[in-house]
């Protein structure tokens, strides 16, 4: 019973962050553009749900945590960690992809151009929300030699994912070339949901121990 | 419609300056590009040529405004 | 008089506000009868002025504008340069991949030889001195090119920002002039008015050189909405003569998606541009639209100008024997053909821009055969018959090319060559000149003129005047296939929009008060076009009658140029091919 019982909370997450997000992809009314393009398009939603995702593959997500061990539950949040993060790290560099194919704008000048346009605040959260992305992998990556209390990192790790979630949805919204209602009402119920574990784990529990 | 629509725009305005019959303007609110005059698109395509995040969607049909007497 | 108009658009007015009581009622039947009136989205009186000054005002960013501002720039004079697109991405500029270069190391013929032979196509209607500069100077332009990076890319602001940012040469973009402004027998200034600014704005020059292209009736399938001969228009409106309405650039369009230009073309928009050698054609158009008038449609239509085909009708536009013979891929492409230009899609399938299946005519309908419309020249320096007036490239009526496609290639460098050949005299010729300033009384009046179709309180819009005019024009038997009854009848409908129309524009924005603008400018070129076709009673290169088929060569030898009379009438005169004009010369007044 109890193996089954986390398969079904896997197969919930699996839903939620793989599938629902592909629905929304398939069944939004967007510009198709080339195979490449629209791989690299899937890619990169996939990324950011995934991201979302790590709110529940944590020690929040404790009913889950006490049903497989903590090891594993460690090991894919940092599996998933590493590779999305890789992924949106890199996506800005999708953007300009087409340029290398040609003869237009050079891929350097259309580089420039995007991370140097600051008309519209969907551009500085990007690059907010990147800034603190690469901070929260570093800290990650170097989380033991910095030789941090435990509930010091996890801080430090909680209240800089919020941030950066925030910038990153609102970024998202605001800038996606996928953007549209559904895509919004999901980010926005996942990203509550997310908040609302956080908090209760960080604030709520805290207080309930003094 | 000639030119679509305009996805992940960063407002950096280069649609708008390179469009040769004022089709697209910058939305004041959202400081992203917006199509407002479609009816005088020539499909050059010199928009979606010279942005830098490949946003624009260009058809090639265009459908002209009927016949009427006046107007 | 003054007091008269007033009273007549008063009279009008009340006719109108009469007419809206009705409409108000009629509204009860859930109608929408209000299209006459005008609701302008902004206020006209909260739109500044600026006034600004300089030595050369350079009106247009193609590829005239940008050696006509760099050249007058390095011979000494301050330029402004002030476009109504952006540099390098506004006219035909954008579009033209192929740029002709004389390389006497490379070529097999002299520049003699050449400008020989381009005579020969052109059947006499080309200015030879304007066909030798285009051989002398092209490759120095496209070396300089090649030096900012022109080559580089399949877009031109990068590189001709290079030359104007490195000289600081103030530039503004998305400006609509709409005025030059003479005083005292000289050209004092422009004025127009910037969509972005929400200004009018004034500009003092001694000398203006207008870079402004070529034009159309905004048709559709060739990149030239933009494009509405406004340099011409605003050049006639002060007495300038100008040239070459008659001939016709034949480009069809592909049947399916007529006005998507850039599928039209395949992939050519976005291709880098090349350099060609000498390639001299006699690529008509016109031919094919013989072939459609004569064949019933355009269902068996094959590649245009081009002759290969098995239906071919008898009669029709005269080819010179040695222009017929050609192994022929191509028609001419906007601006020139390319022959390093790496193989296009469609290539097997036909003409650029024709791919498989029908094709229909009148893609470029209004426009003339680049550098043979616009502004006639008195010399071989672009000096217009106005003094401190200038032109260059497409809106010179320089005949570099005559009547025909002769030169693959060279509409681009031509424009390069006349720019930075307008540019140097200008510099010149202002270093001689006092700065003048214009007059409160014209300013103000000027400024009216600009925004008056925003003041209306009705009226047409320029969409709908545009898409009338188009209906008159674009016919294949009304443009390509001329004759005397259906011009004239096409005339009186011209001069209908020209009295009882383009005074009664509406615009609610900035967009609408260029389009007005625009579509003024239009409608006179259109009455140009028909009565220059009416007054050529015979057919030569791509000006083809079908009352007149045959090469008169006894009585048309000749330019026609076309100007405002005393009256304010449009008046036509001849010129002989090859020679300067005169502007005092006794004119051959003939009115259509």
């Amino acid at each position: 019973m109890k193996t089954k019982n986390y398969i079904i909370k896997f197969s919930a997450l699996i839903f939620t962050f793989i599938v629902v997000p592909l629905f929304l992809y398939f069944s939004g009314n967007f510009e198709r553009r080339n195979i490449l393009m629209e791989t690299l398009s899937i890619v990169t939603i996939l990324a950011f749900s995934l991201l979302l995702s790590q709110f529940f593959t944590s020690r929040l997500n404790y009913k889950l945590m006490k049903q497989i061990r903590m090891v594993n539950v460690v090991a894919i949040h940092r599996f998933i960690g590493y590779i999305f993060i890789s992924v949106i790290l890199l996506h800005p560099f999708f953007i300009i992809v087409p340029k290398f194919f040609d003869n237009t704008l050079t891929p350097t000048d259309a580089f420039v151009r995007l991370i140097t346009t600051y008309n519209t605040t969907g551009i500085i959260l990007g690059l907010i929300a990147y800034g603190i992305m690469i901070i929260l992998m570093v800290t990650a990556f170097f989380r033991f030699k910095m030789n941090l209390h435990y509930r010091t990192w996890r801080s430090l790790h909680g209240y800089l994912t919020l941030l950066f979630v925030i910038t990153a949805t609102w970024h998202v919204i605001d800038m996606g070339r996928h953007s549209n209602g559904s895509y919004t009402l999901f980010y926005l119920l996942v990203v509550a949901t997310g908040i609302y574990y956080v908090m209760r784990k960080y604030l709520f529990k805290k207080t309930a121990k003094k | 419609m000639p030119i679509k629509s305009i996805k992940g725009c960063i407002g950096c305005e280069e649609c708008i300056k390179s469009c040769p019959t004022d089709v697209i303007r910058l939305n004041p609110d959202s400081k992203k590009a917006e199509i407002l005059y479609p009816e005088d698109c020539q499909i050059c395509h010199l928009c979606r040529m010279y942005c830098p995040v490949d946003a624009i969607t260009i058809t090639p049909d265009k459908s002209i405004p009927v016949i009427v007497s006046w107007g | 008089m003054t007091t008269e108009s007033k009273n007549m658009s008063r009279r009008k007015f009340i006719t109108l506000a009469g007419a809206g009581a009705g409409f108000a009622a009629m509204a009860g039947f859930g109608m929408n009868l209000d299209w006459a009136l005008n609701k302008p989205e902004i206020d006209t009186d909260a739109l500044g002025i600026n006034k600004i000054s300089t030595d050369v005002l350079v009106v247009g960013s193609g590829m005239a504008g940008l050696f006509a501002a760099v050249k007058a720039h390095d011979a000494g004079a301050n330029v402004m340069m002030v476009s109504k697109g952006r540099l390098g991405a506004s006219g035909q500029t954008p579009f033209a991949k192929g740029i002709f270069a004389y390389d006497k190391d490379k070529e097999e013929i002299s520049i003699d030889e050449f400008v020989a032979k381009v005579s020969r196509s052109a059947l006499g209607t080309n200015n030879q001195a304007y066909t030798r500069q285009l051989a002398e100077h092209s490759l120095a332009r496209v070396n300089e090119l090649r030096e900012w990076g022109f080559f580089e890319s399949s877009l031109y602001n990068k590189s001709f920002s290079k030359p104007i940012e490195e000289r600081n040469i103030p530039l503004q973009e998305r400006v609509t002039i709409t005025h030059l402004i003479k005083e005292d027998e000289r050209v004092v200034g422009a004025a127009g008015f910037s969509i972005d600014e929400q200004k009018v704005l004034f500009y003092e020059a001694k000398s203006v050189i207008l870079c402004t292209g070529a034009g159309g009736f905004k048709p559709n399938g060739f990149p030239i909405c933009d494009l509405t001969h406004d340099g011409t228009i605003m050049a006639y409106d002060i007495g300038a003569k100008v040239t070459g309405k008659e001939w016709n650039d034949g480009h069809p369009s592909r049947g399916e998606n007529p006005a998507a230009c850039y599928d039209g073309w395949g992939d050519m928009f976005e291709q880098k541009p090349g350099t060609t050698g000498i390639e001299v054609r006699h690529d008509l158009g016109v031919d094919m639209n013989y072939m459609a008038y004569m064949n019933g449609g355009a269902a068996q239509m094959g590649p245009p100008g081009m002759g290969n085909q098995d239906n071919k009708v008898k009669g029709g536009p005269f080819t010179p024997e040695e222009f017929t013979k050609r192994d022929r891929g191509d028609g001419p492409p906007p601006g020139g053909e390319n022959r390093k230009r790496p193989p296009r899609k469609e290539r097997e399938d036909g003409p650029p821009g024709m791919g498989r299946g029908t094709v229909v005519g009148g893609s470029s309908a209004g426009m003339s055969i680049h550098k043979a419309e616009g502004l006639v020249p008195i010399n071989d320096k672009c000096e217009s018959t106005i003094k401190g007036l200038y032109a260059a490239g497409d809106a010179l009526g320089s005949y570099m090319a005559g009547g025909i496609y002769t030169q693959i290639g060279s509409s681009l460098s031509g424009s390069a060559v006349q720019g930075a050949i307008a540019g140097e005299t200008a510099a010149n010729y202002s270093k001689n000149v006092k700065s003048h300033s214009i007059s409160t009384s014209k300013l103000n009046s000027i400024e009216e003129e600009i925004l008056a179709p925003l003041k209306r309180e009705a009226g047409y819009s320029p969409a709908w005047v545009t898409q009338t005019l188009q209906s008159i024009m674009i016919p294949n038997f009304i443009i390509y296939i001329k004759k005397e009854n259906l011009m004239r009848a096409a005339l009186a409908y011209v001069e209908e929009l020209r009295d009882h129309h383009v005074p009664h524009l509406r615009a609610s924005n900035l967009h609408e008060l260029r389009l007005a603008h625009e579509t003024k400018n239009m409608v006179i070129s259109a009455e140009m076009k028909l009565r220059a076709s009416l007054m050529r009673k015979e057919s030569r290169c791509s000006h083809y009658r079908l009352d007149y088929p045959e090469m008169d060569n006894e009585n048309w030898q000749a330019w026609i140029n076309i100007f405002r009379g005393k009256d304010g009438t449009m008046q036509l005169e001849k010129q002989p091919f090859d020679t300067v004009n005169q502007i005092n010369s006794v004119r051959n007044k003939e009115t259509v």
